[in-house]
This record gives C-alpha cells, sequence and structure tokens, in this order.
C-alpha cells in the first residue's frame, strides 16, 4: 500500500494537482488526434487529461481510432500506451504496416507501447481480484515513457471477468481515479453488447467519458457504409451529424460537412471550351470554378466535348484530374485520338491525371475520400466525372448523390472547375439530364443528342444553362470530326446553310413544326373564345331564372352578381 | 514487505519429489493479495512440507515483471513447475482449484 502510493506520487504525476472536479470557468483545452477530419468534428480535438469513450460494433474501426490517436500523438511528440483486451500486439503492428504506420520503430523510441492484455486462456479462477495490475503495468510505463495519451481497447472483454455490477463498477471507478490522476488524455473502446444484458455497466461506463463517440458500420445494397457520430461533449461544441468516415491506405479520414456552401469561391473568370465557336454560344466559356454539366445518351459527344476542354487547359498549363468510372486512362487517350483531341503529351508532362475505379470497386465514401486525395495532392485547376451517372453503383441513390455533393463541395471550395458528365437514358427532363438533385449546384449545364432524320442521324447540342452570362438556348449541331469538336449552323449561318439535306429537311421540319405551333395556337384561342362564351351565357342564363323565380329576394343557391364573379 | 520476497525452502531435488516453483503477484498489501498469500503460505506447508520455491512480485514494484508475465489482474499465482505452467487468479478464497491443479487434492483437508 505504502509502496503503491510513493509509486503513484512520483514527480511525473504533478497533474493531480489540476482540478478534475467540473470547473465550468476554465477553458477546456484539447488535444489534437490529428485524424484526418476528426479534429474539425471536435473542434480542436479530444478532451485533454479527460477521458473519451468510442462505442462501435466489431469492424468498425474503433481499435483504429485509438490506435491513430496514439501513433499521430506520438509523432507530434506525446507518447502513448496501448491497452488490448482483444488483439495481440503483433497483429496491432501488422495492421498498422499496411497503413504505412512503422509502430516498431515509435516502441523503440519509447514514445508507444502495447500492451497485451489478454488473459491466458487456461487461466483458473478462485476468489477475487482486480484490474491492479493492468494499472501497475500502465503506471510504470506511464513514468518511464512520460506518456500523455492512453488507449483501453475492448474493456468489455475485462470487464466480463467480473461477475457482480458492483465489482465493475469498482474496477471502472478505480481505472477513472487512476486515470484522472496520471492525467492522461484517455480513449476507452468498448463494443455495446448486442443483448442488452450488460447494460448494468455500460451506463455507468459512458458516465466516465467526457466525450462519446459512436462508430457504426453498415451494409447497404452490398456496400459498407461507416459513420461516426460525436454523442456527447462535455464543455464543447461539436458536429452533431452523422459524419461517413473511410480507412483509407493511410489512416481513417472523415470529412465535416457542417460549412456545405459556406466556403464557396465565387466563380472566376472565362474560360476557354476548347472550341472556338462553343466559346462564342457561352459568350466567352465557361466558367472557372463553376459546376459544368453535359449530358447526353451514349456516345452523344460528351467525353469528347470534356476532353476537348481538358486539352485547351492543359495547353494553358493548368493541371486537371480525370476522374473515370468506366474507361481505363489508355482506352480514353486513345478514343479521344481519333476525333483529333490529344491528350497523351499533357500526361506525359504531368498536368492530367487519371483516376480510374470501377465504382462498384468501392463505397461511396471512400470514392470520395479517393478523390479528395488526389485533389489535394495534384491540386488540380479542374477536374472531369465520367459519368456521374454511374455513381448509383457506389451503393445506391442516396450514396451517390452524397459522394456528388460532397465532391462538388470539395471543387467549389477550392475554386476547382468541376465538369460532370451524365449519361441519359432518353427521356430529357431537366431532371434526369442533372441528374442526382444535383442540378441547383450546376452553373452551365449542355445536353448533347441526335436528331434523327432520313437516313441520317445528326448530332445536337442545346445550352440549357449558364449561370452568370449571356448564352444562345438555341439548338446547334454539331460534328465529331477528325478535328474533334466541330460546332455547325442548323438554321441559319454564314456561308454552309443549305449544304446538308439533312440540315434542309430540319428547317423544313421546324417550318412545319412551328406553323404546326402557329395552328395549334390559334386553336387554342378559339377553343378559349368558345369557353368564355359559353360562360357567359350560363351566368346571363342563371341570372335570369333567379330574377323570374324570386323577383325580389334572389335565391340563396344562385350566386348574387358581385364584381369578382365571371366576368363577361 | 520485500521486491522480490523469495520464500525459498527447496529441499534439493532428492530424486523421487517433484520440486514445485510459483510465482505469486500481489499489489502491495490490498486485501485480495494479503489473502492469497496467507492462504498459499498455509497450503504449501501443509501440503508440499517445504518442497517449493514460492517468489512473491509487487506488480507496484517490479512493473516489468507484470510486462512480461501478462499480469493484468492480482492476485495471480504462475505454477511453473511442475510442467505444464498454469495460472490461477484470484484471492484463492477456493483452495481446490490449486490443489486439484497440483494433484494433491487428496491431502485430508478439504474446504
Amino acid at each position: 500500500m505504502r509502496r503503491k502510493r510513493k509509486n503513484t506520487h512520483t514527480p511525473e504525476a504533478h497533474n493531480t494537482s489540476a482540478p478534475y472536479a467540473p470547473a465550468p470557468v476554465v477553458h477546456l483545452e484539447k488535444t489534437p488526434t490529428h485524424i484526418r477530419g476528426l479534429d474539425e468534428i471536435l473542434e480542436g480535438g479530444l478532451p485533454r487529461s479527460r477521458t473519451t469513450v468510442v462505442n462501435g460494433a466489431s469492424g468498425s474501426g474503433k481499435t483504429l481510432l485509438g490506435l491513430e490517436f496514439l501513433y499521430r500523438g506520438a509523432l507530434h511528440g506525446e507518447p502513448g500506451i496501448f491497452i488490448g483486451f482483444e488483439e495481440p500486439p503483433g497483429q496491432i503492428r501488422q495492421n498498422a504496416a499496411t497503413l504505412g504506420w512503422d509502430l516498431p520503430a515509435l516502441e523503440e523510441q519509447n514514445r508507444l507501447f502495447l500492451l497485451d492484455a489478454r488473459l491466458k486462456p487456461e487461466t483458473l479462477r478462485s476468489g477475487n481480484f482486480s484490474l491492479k495490475g493492468l494499472l501497475a503495468i500502465a503506471a510504470g510505463k506511464c513514468r518511464t515513457m512520460g506518456a500523455r495519451r492512453i488507449v483501453i481497447d475492448a474493456l468489455e472483454v475485462a470487464l466480463r471477468l467480473f461477475d457482480t455490477p458492483r465489482q465493475v463498477r469498482n474496477e471502472l471507478h478505480a481505472l477513472n481515479d487512476w486515470l484522472q490522476a496520471a492525467g492522461l488524455t484517455t480513449i476507452l473502446t468498448f463494443r455495446p453488447s448486442l443483448r442488452g444484458e450488460a447494460s448494468i455497466y455500460e451506463d455507468f461506463f459512458e458516465s466516465m467519458g467526457d466525450c462519446i463517440i459512436a462508430m457504426d458500420a453498415r451494409v447497404t445494397e452490398q456496400i459498407s457504409t461507416r459513420r461516426l457520430r460525436v454523442v456527447k461533449y462535455r464543455g464543447s461544441g461539436f458536429g452533431r451529424n452523422e459524419y461517413p468516415y473511410v480507412i483509407s491506405h493511410t489512416g481513417l479520414r472523415m470529412a465535416a460537412i457542417t460549412s456545405v456552401g459556406l466556403r464557396h469561391k465565387p466563380l472566376g473568370e472565362k474560360i476557354s471550351t476548347g472550341n472556338a465557336r462553343m466559346d462564342e454560344i457561352l459568350d466567352g466559356g465557361y466558367r472557372r470554378g463553376s459546376c459544368i454539366l453535359l449530358a447526353g445518351l451514349p456516345g452523344a459527344g460528351k467525353t469528347t466535348l470534356a476532353a476537348t476542354f481538358v486539352a485547351s487547359a492543359c495547353a494553358r498549363g493548368e493541371r486537371v484530374l480525370y476522374i473515370s468510372f468506366e474507361e481505363s486512362d489508355a482506352a480514353m487517350v486513345n478514343n479521344m485520338l481519333s476525333t483529333g483531341v490529344v491528350l497523351q503529351p499533357h500526361i506525359e508532362a504531368g498536368r492530367l491525371a487519371f483516376l480510374t475505379r470501377y465504382p462498384e470497386s468501392l463505397g461511396a465514401e471512400e470514392h470520395y475520400f479517393a478523390a479528395l486525395e488526389r485533389i489535394e495532392a495534384f491540386s488540380p485547376a479542374h477536374v472531369v466525372v465520367d459519368a456521374i451517372s454511374a455513381c448509383h453503383r457506389m451503393g445506391g441513390k442516396q450514396a451517390a448523390f452524397e459522394y456528388l455533393m460532397r465532391l462538388l463541395n470539395a471543387c467549389k471550395e477550392r475554386g476547382i472547375t468541376i465538369m460532370l458528365l451524365n449519361q441519359i437514358t432518353g427521356a430529357t427532363s431537366y431532371m434526369e439530364i442533372s441528374g442526382n438533385e444535383i442540378s441547383s449546384m450546376v452553373d452551365t449545364a449542355i445536353f448533347l443528342h441526335y436528331e434523327f432524320s432520313l437516313g441520317e442521324t445528326n448530332r445536337v447540342f442545346q445550352v440549357l444553362k449558364s449561370r452568370g452570362s449571356r448564352h444562345s438556348n438555341q439548338k446547334r449541331e454539331f460534328r465529331l470530326t477528325d478535328n474533334g469538336f466541330e460546332v455547325v449552323d442548323v438554321y441559319l449561318g454564314e456561308g454552309d446553310v443549305l449544304t446538308g439535306t439533312a440540315r434542309q429537311r430540319q428547317e423544313e421540319r421546324d417550318l412545319l413544326e412551328s406553323q404546326r405551333l402557329a395552328y395549334e395556337i390559334e386553336m387554342k384561342e378559339l377553343e378559349l373564345k368558345r369557353l368564355r362564351l359559353i360562360q357567359e351565357q350560363m351566368h346571363k342564363a342563371r341570372a335570369r331564372r333567379a330574377a323570374m323565380a324570386h323577383p325580389e329576394k334572389p335565391s340563396l343557391f344562385d350566386a348574387p352578381p358581385s364584381p369578382e364573379n365571371p366576368r363577361s | 514487505m520485500k521486491t522480490h520476497n523469495i520464500s525459498s525452502r527447496d529441499d534439493r531435488p532428492g530424486g523421487d519429489h517433484a520440486v514445485y516453483r510459483f510465482r505469486l503477484f500481489v499489489a502491495g498489501d490490498e486485501p485480495n493479495s494479503r489473502k492469497a498469500r496467507a492462504t498459499l503460505d498455509r497450503l504449501l506447508a501443509t501440503h508440499l512440507h517445504g518442497r517449493f520455491e514460492l517468489e512473491v512480485v509487487d506488480v507496484f514494484v517490479d512493473y516489468q515483471a507484470a510486462i512480461e508475465h501478462r499480469i493484468i489482474v492480482v492476485p495471480t499465482l504462475l505454477i511453473e513447475s511442475p510442467p505444464p505452467p498454469r495460472t490461477i487468479v484470484g484471492s484463492l478464497d477456493d483452495p481446490a482449484p490449486l490443489l486439484t491443479t497440483l494433484g494433491l487434492s487428496n491431502g485430508g483437508q478439504h474446504s
């Protein structure tokens, strides 16, 4: 007893002098986790020298969160201790190595300690015991390493050793007292019981935490989605949404989306579409930092139009990231060669990069974070997504919507132009053209489709929307030639008006159509006139009837003539 | 209490008698640890008549030994010899598991 006390009161334990009773006036100090995105959600980090409880089912990544907290802490000068009741250290080291974390190096430098706290399987029990062995090890290690952080992983496994709730409470009290005295920033992880049987101590367990984080991994449409939620944070604000997270190749990654839309950069100057005629139609081109939607049937020329833009941007020395969900970069580059758009030199010059993945290969979060990582590493001026219609294959409509919204926000916050290609199926409602309910985010929408005429199929496009600029709504014909995207005047042009039979016919058809429309309008107007006349007659007849039935008193059932009533 | 309280009353392996080697991990003199020690001392005296080695380790003094032997709960008794090594945790209120493990359950007293 005496010795124990002596040991816990060595100079390193000076933190005990801090007031651990609730001190509302004192500004809450925080310890950054250095986990990407998490500190933003936690508005700075975890409560310093206090306990955070992380709960989640197995596979939710709570162990990883604890470990990354220690790993990044160790890299930032805060040594830490990991106590694992479930996983052997060897396995933890291996898992960490796949994320590029060299734990053995940190262990050698005394910046990290992994304690194997699994109970030996052949253990017999007789009488009462406590977790003091664990505390002794933690205290001893804490002293020699100067530890600032501690993670106790799968604590419920240890608590299962105890038979009564009273014992469990005593153990948790002892642990809590020690943690507070040691002044360690703590993460306790536990898996909530499925059957609710262990809820006797879970309440107490959670009451130990000044901050509670719930992690959740769900599988919807065969693709897993992970969500993190801060349930409570004593004395601090925090993001209250459910935040998606992924286990990326360097660790956990999450995105705070509380600030959606607030940090969008204003649209920039006009930049060329890569096609002089198209620039004219769009009154100078696309806007830098805007969202451009190219929608159309398969083969309508979306990719060519996008590639035209890509090539011209790269030629100006700007960087472009091309996210492709269908084609490999090599196939895409090759296909574009046939339309005269040369991309290979730009790839070689490091101005054009591809991110190609099948939508099914990952969940929406992983897709988003993969894109974000490339955007951050590559700093493109423009991003192309080919095609957003494939996004639902990441795990449903909602997943696709979230992916696109996040990606759009990420681009708009950085002033990056984002060009979305959308393959539509035939119907041409604007909703389908924009797809995924993102139409409000779209600044410029161009619709490419076919017009069929006798023996010929002509490509046409139409600018449906172009925010912040004058533009022509006129339908235009275009061709995909050896020299790329070529705009042709459909109805009125200078020089080649009457060259193509199809155009001629189209013009005729248009004339017919306008005649038909004029006729229709005339018919409608006549119909309207007729209806008005009938109404007028009915009104007069009614008034006459009323006057005949009750010469002095108008009937209740007959509307008294009033100025608001149907006008003549 | 000493750091390594080795109560070694070795009988010099005299051929037909097995040598028992124990390591008991305690936490200072907290009740469970005290109880375990007392029970163990009594049982060993009764049944093994000095044919054993016992090392008592206070985890708050030698936490390295606790790490080495993965001592999470105390008291923990390690039976290191005769093989195979076995572990009994707790205050040893019930001596039966220990005696059974050592093959001494016949020894007259029971509780």
